[in-house]
């Protein structure tokens, strides 16, 4: 009972916040981008890669977002709505930058020996993290969105305009790659 | 520790992969494309282009100035000054303007007068002007009034001498109907 009301109260707020917003006010926007920012942040920093491009991606995302509030029609799915206005911008800057979705695998990789200690093998943030970093840009796109973003195969395959087997073939691959990479920085400690 | 599987590891960690958030700058640059720079004010614009103002102020209080002068000037013309006296300049002008007319129909040499003789035969020579700002200067003086009428007169008078000395040397009606006869 209490969590629904709750939800009814944050409900009424996010309505009542965009409502302000659909009407330009500057106050509004700066709520709401203090409300998103930080972790639409991480998403740009997550798909571009680089701070300086993450920046500039959230601005013109922003930028959008606020123009284009009005059409906005269901507070409820602001959340959503937002995201994928940021993930478009992180897509649209990744193609100015010529990243194919369908590259090659090009990963230079120390091949996997009996040698590997299974028991010494542990999954830790920063490693998962560095492994993602190095991973060919599009491996870590088709990666980071469904990890990360929870979108889903198919999802993901409309975005990129690629095959949802295509997806699902990178993912594995890509999972594959950190899982070699943190196994390989695990061995050299 | 076994390997977890790889996506279970990032659910349970998934806070961990957050990093912070944006720097100021962001909205900062989102602030300045919302709120694009107000316009100034008059008072603000005069503020930075003082000498600017300052030059379009003199300008307009010199025009304010001359236009005023000029609207004075206007009030003070002959028929304003002495409206009995028009009726007279326009009789005589319209006279002597016709003479003029008259005598400019006969070549140069015929006529026989200077530059200097000729501008003196013209309506608003210099006698006329000062006689016309003394009546100005003075509206009500009768002697003056009666000066410029005189002046009229003479001048009619000298014109119609001219003009009948002309006539006896070369008459202009009879010259163009010889002309006419010789076409």
């Amino acid at each position: 009972m209490q969590a629904s009301t709750n939800n009814l109260n944050q409900t009424t707020i996010t309505d009542h916040l965009v409502d302000r917003c659909k009407k330009g006010d500057v106050h509004a926007f700066r709520e709401l981008y203090n409300a998103y920012s930080a972790a639409m942040y991480n998403i740009c920093l997550r798909m571009t890669g680089n701070a300086a491009d993450a920046e500039d991606t959230l601005q013109e995302a922003f930028m959008q977002i606020f123009k284009n509030i009005e059409r906005l029609e269901s507070a409820s799915s602001v959340t959503a709505w937002i995201k994928r206005i940021v993930v478009n911008h992180c897509l649209s800057r990744l193609r100015k930058k010529k990243v194919y979705f369908e590259e090659v695998d090009n990963i230079d990789l120390v091949e996997e020996q009996g040698g590997i200690d299974e028991d010494s093998f542990a999954w830790t943030v920063a490693a998962i993290k560095d492994a993602i970093h190095i991973l060919p840009q599009g491996y870590r796109t088709v990666l980071n969105l469904y990890i990360f973003e929870e979108y889903s195969h198919k999802e993901i395959a409309a975005m990129l305009d690629i095959s949802e087997s295509t997806v699902k073939t990178q993912y594995m691959r890509a999972k594959d790659k950190v899982r070699q990479i943190v196994k390989q920085k695990n061995v050299i400690r | 520790m076994p390997e977890k599987s790889f996506e279970d590891f990032i659910r349970q960690h998934r806070p961990d992969f957050e990093e912070h958030g944006p720097g100021p700058g962001v909205w900062a640059q989102l602030e300045k494309e919302l709120r694009p720079p107000k316009k100034e004010t008059i008072i603000q614009q005069l503020g930075r282009h003082w000498l600017k103002a300052a030059a379009i102020l003199v300008l307009v209080v010199n025009s304010v100035v001359i236009y005023q002068f000029l609207q004075m000037k206007k009030a003070q013309h002959l028929e304003n000054v002495s409206p009995e006296l028009q009726d007279a300049k326009m009789y005589y002008t319209s006279q002597i303007e016709q003479r003029l007319q008259d005598i400019k129909a006969y070549p140069a040499s015929v006529v026989g007068l200077d530059s200097s003789a000729r501008k003196e035969l013209e309506l608003r020579n210099e006698t006329y002007q000062v006689l016309e700002a003394e009546l100005i200067q003075n509206p009500g003086n009768e002697r003056i009034k009666a000066a410029m009428v005189h002046y009229y007169q003479l001048k009619l008078d000298l014109l119609d001498k001219i003009l009948d000395e002309l006539k006896e040397k070369q008459p202009v009606i009879q010259k163009q109907s010889n002309y006419e006869r010789e076409i």
